[in-house]
């Protein structure tokens, strides 16, 4: 494989994983606190992509306040996510949350189905996003430039949240010990709906990205980035923000090159990853930065 | 309650089974024996994924995958290689497939046998792990399953899957191994086995400080529920006739974690129950996707309406209702016998 | 000395912290002796160590003149010794006797095929266990609340099934982790007797944690006394009593000492 084609392949590959970081953010932070995989997680991608198309094609908006909007609104549905799933089941077994979190996500993408109907929409993209820059033999999309871009500015804001205001040290602290925060009269309901907010918000913006670049939108499509981004975190070490960045980057990394590599294996690309969460599972199951807890 | 008669009792009532069975295959309209059938193998299939995720208390997302083995294992092994030939129009089985057919009985042993080879496999990985963890590993394996059915054109022909098998499935067949699996599951959970299982689910720590072998128990719970989950897929094989890889995904999984959810995680009972209750009720939800006549006015089809119902079952039952409809409790003769005392008893008071 | 049991020089280290340094002893048959210490010494790692729940970072634990330290607790089980916790950890929704019936797993000689088709020779053993486990309940004098859910049982008749639990074992060694802990004492003098008759019994041996003082004193032949993970004296309840190391850990970690 020729240098140009390797470089192609490198930015595509760290485009893709930017987007699988900023999805597995919002499960590391919230599986940090209550220790719950949000199987609805993923699923908030096709949120996005939705609310962002129908704010444009229904209300005629702007990409520029359809796109935010409809980040905010993803940011919304996480809460109430969490209100209507997760709350009510906070002294319940664990397998009970699971089992709602599995039914919270087949709900929503089979509302979804019912409201907009079985036939796949094409995402608008707009303008701005559709550039191609020329570098020598190189054609990049300037898409693939903004996604790991975007990934940067919302992490890092992020992390300025996380660690530099107190809500950010009360989640740390509730992703540390759960009870002895709660006794330490912090309002922890207050402090998990921020949690999901932000994750979700994240989730939101990575949703808008996706559509962007796989602009085919169906309902169901938030269901294996989803799963690739859980094992971006795993891999990254649940529960570690930056971990779940690097994992994410690792992972669509890996995904990329290892079709470009061997193109014959390109159908199995989606079992790739599951095998890697087996291996990581196996051989390091904290992942690469460590402990369950928020950092 | 002594046990000969309960003997006695459990003879009669698979008389009384067999004997409906008998029936409604002479006498059934072809609805009904589709749907006796799809109760059957649900029956099995529920039956064994409660022994993982009810019994033992993992979160085994990952059944699919052990249904689409056996249901592939079963139709590659009963088909002649005539009509395998028929089949694979894009690349050639590949040996010994396009030789080799069984009778459909040895086919629905080795799909049984299959499955319990590839849950020995993956017990490996998949028991070092717990909670969340199980969760999200089974479900890759249901995956990686899909994705290898699809990709392995040479062995299961690939996204076109395999037409026009032979349909063996009937009645007897799929009450039968249904019968079969649940005498004989229950008869493992009423065990010491059984109470090892439960114990490792109750406190694993101290199972194992009590001499119980965790590995060794799931293991055992995994292999025998898999073995009858691949038999039950080559039950549901010969009984559509068509199987692809898009039968075998997470909502085959999803449709029976409902079951054993509003059926009582942890009851053999309840898992017969739920899977009563979802063959029969799956089928009459059918309508809400088709149009309806009310009067002068016709109710469009809503398709995916029936998941959002299912979806609000589950999610209706594990808020409000979380032990489903048995709980843990199993009917038994005593209980009946106890109750009907009771009744008796009222009614000489008045 | 016939010890059968011996501990030598057993550390746990967790990262930078040293929970248990140095850690020796050697238990005869038929002893019952007593581990004290204040609280946070050590005492319920070294018990975890001994079970296989944790493995020592140095160190060996010889049982019968094989090193368990390495192997996994249910094995170790299965070599003879067995334990209660500290915080009861019952099988909650199952009855007491099937708490009980739990404990003849790893000794069962009828397969699961057998179990599955329900073959007269599993029928047979499952009896078998049933009326073991049912004795061993009476002799707890828990027989009335055989069908009963552990967690549904008073607090003081929990700690007994737990003991009746890791009875039913068979074990060579029992270890009893705070047995008395939360008893008024009344059920700690019934404690005290059924201890001593199961060691009779039973024949074995018994190495105790307690915090309550005239307990371990009343029925301890020997007793060890653990401070910041390290053994600081053993002795007759008598000697320990008096030895002024013993005082001073229990007096600086503002202890009542009782009788």
């Amino acid at each position: 494989m020729g240098a140009t084609l390797f470089v192609q392949q490198l930015i595509n590959g760290v485009s893709l994983g930017s987007l699988y970081a900023l999805i597995a953010v919002g499960y590391t932070m919230v599986y940090g606190i209550l220790r719950l995989i949000n199987f609805a997680h993923g699923d908030l991608l096709m949120v996005s992509a939705y609310a962002a198309i129908y704010g444009i094609l229904l209300f005629s908006l702007p990409w520029f306040f359809s796109f935010p909007l409809a980040i905010i609104a993803t940011g919304a549905v996480g809460i109430l996510l969490d209100r209507a799933a997760y709350k009510p089941l906070r002294q319940a077994p664990r397998i009970s949350l699971l089992i709602s979190a599995i039914g919270a996500s087949f709900l929503m993408e089979n509302l979804a189905l019912v409201i907009v109907g079985g036939v796949p929409k094409p995402f608008p993209r707009p303008e701005f996003f559709s550039h191609v820059i020329q570098a020598g033999d190189l054609h990049i999309q300037v898409l693939t430039i903004y996604s790991p871009l975007m990934t940067l500015v919302l992490v890092l804001g992020l992390l300025y949240i996380v660690f530099k205001t107190r809500a950010g040290k009360a989640m740390r602290a509730a992703s540390q010990d759960f009870e002895t925060t709660r006794l330490m009269g912090i309002n922890l309901d207050r402090i998990i709906a921020l949690t999901f907010l932000l994750g979700s918000t994240l989730a939101g913006a990575g949703g808008i990205m996706w559509a962007m670049k796989y602009p085919q939108i169906n309902p169901f499509i938030g269901v294996i980035p989803g799963f690739k981004a859980f094992i971006a975190a795993v891999l990254g070490g649940i529960g570690s923000i930056v971990g779940a960045v690097i994992g994410g980057f690792v992972l669509g990394l890996f995904e990329i090159l290892i079709v470009a590599l061997l193109p014959g294996l390109a159908e199995y690309r989606d079992a790739f990853a599951f095998l890697l969460l087996i291996v990581v599972l196996l051989f390091r199951p904290t992942g690469i930065m460590g402990e369950p807890v928020i950092q | 309650m002594n046990d000969k008669l309960k003997f006695c009792l459990n003879i009669g009532t698979l008389f009384l089974l067999f004997g409906v069975i008998f029936l409604f295959g002479r006498y059934g309209s072809g609805y009904q024996i589709r749907i006796l059938n799809d109760i059957g193998i649900f029956i099995t299939l529920a039956v064994s994924y409660n022994l993982v995720n009810g019994v033992c208390g993992l979160l085994h997302l990952g059944p699919n995958g052990f249904i689409a083995i056996g249901a592939y294992t079963s139709a590659l092994l009963s088909m002649t290689p005539a009509e395998k030939e028929l089949n694979f129009i894009l690349d050639h089985v590949i040996w010994p497939l396009s030789v080799i057919q069984l009778p459909f009985a040895v086919s629905l042993l080795a799909a049984g046998f299959m499955a319990a080879l590839f849950a020995f496999f993956i017990s490996f990985p998949v028991l070092r792990v717990r909670g969340d963890y199980l969760a999200i590993v089974t479900l890759g394996f249901g995956e990686v399953v899909r994705v290898l059915c699809n990709a392995g054109q040479s062995v299961t022909n690939g996204p076109l899957g395999l037409k026009g098998l032979y349909p063996h499935t009937n009645l007897w067949w799929s009450w039968g191994v249904a019968a079969l699996a649940v005498i004989v599951i229950k008869k493992l959970i009423d065990s010491n086995y059984g109470l090892a299982m439960k114990a490792i689910r109750e406190d694993e720590t101290a199972a194992r400080a009590m001499g119980v072998d965790p590995f060794r128990r799931l293991m055992l719970a995994f292999l025998i529920s898999a073995f009858f989950s691949g038999i039950a897929g080559g039950l549901l094989a010969h009984l559509i006739t068509t199987i692809s890889p898009g039968l075998f995904t997470f909502v085959l999984t999803f449709n029976l974690l409902i079951i054993i959810v509003v059926g009582g995680l942890g009851s053999t009972t309840g898992a017969v129950i739920g899977a009563v209750l979802f063959a029969w009720g799956g089928e009459a939800l059918r309508i809400v996707e088709r149009p309806m006549q009310m009067g002068s006015f016709t109710i469009p089809g809503i398709p995916g309406m029936r998941m959002v119902i299912f979806s609000l079952i589950l999610m209706l039952v594990i808020l409000f209702a979380r032990k489903g409809i048995m709980g843990r409790r199993e009917l038994s003769w005593s209980f009946l016998a106890s109750k009907f005392a009771e009744l008796k008893g009222t009614q000489t008071h008045q | 000395m016939n010890s059968f049991f011996q501990m030598r020089q057993v550390t746990k280290e967790f990262g930078g912290l040293r929970a248990v340094s140095d850690f020796s002893i050697a238990l005869a048959r038929g002893e019952l002796t007593g581990l004290i210490g204040p609280n946070g010494a050590g005492k319920t790692t070294v018990f975890n160590m001994i079970t296989g729940i944790l493995k020592p970072t140095r160190g060996d634990i010889i049982w019968n003149g094989e090193d368990i330290s390495r192997l996994p607790a249910h094995m170790i089980t299965a070599r003879g010794i067995s334990r209660t916790f500290q915080n009861i950890k019952l099988f909650g929704d199952m009855s007491s006797l099937e708490n009980v019936m739990v404990s003849f797993h790893y000794s069962m000689d009828s397969t699961f095929l057998s179990a599955m088709l329900g073959l007269p020779k599993h029928r047979r053993e499952e009896k078998r266990i049933r009326e073991q486990s049912l004795k061993y309940l009476e002799e707890a004098g828990l027989g009335r609340l055989a069908f009963e859910k552990a967690q549904n049982l008073p607090y003081g008749l929990q700690r007994k099934l737990e003991i009746a639990r890791a009875l039913a074992t068979g074990p060579g060694l029992l270890l009893l982790d705070e047995p008395a802990a939360g008893m008024n004492p009344v059920e700690k003098n019934e404690l005290a007797d059924f201890i001593l008759r199961i060691r009779e019994k039973h024949e074995i041996t018994i190495f105790l944690i307690e915090h309550d003082m005239k307990f371990v004193m009343s029925i301890c032949e020997r007793i060890k006394v653990i401070h910041y993970g390290q053994s600081i004296a053993e002795g007759s309840p008598v000697e320990v009593r008096s030895n002024p190391e013993v005082i001073r850990a229990y007096l600086g970690d503002s202890f009542h000492a009782q009788g």
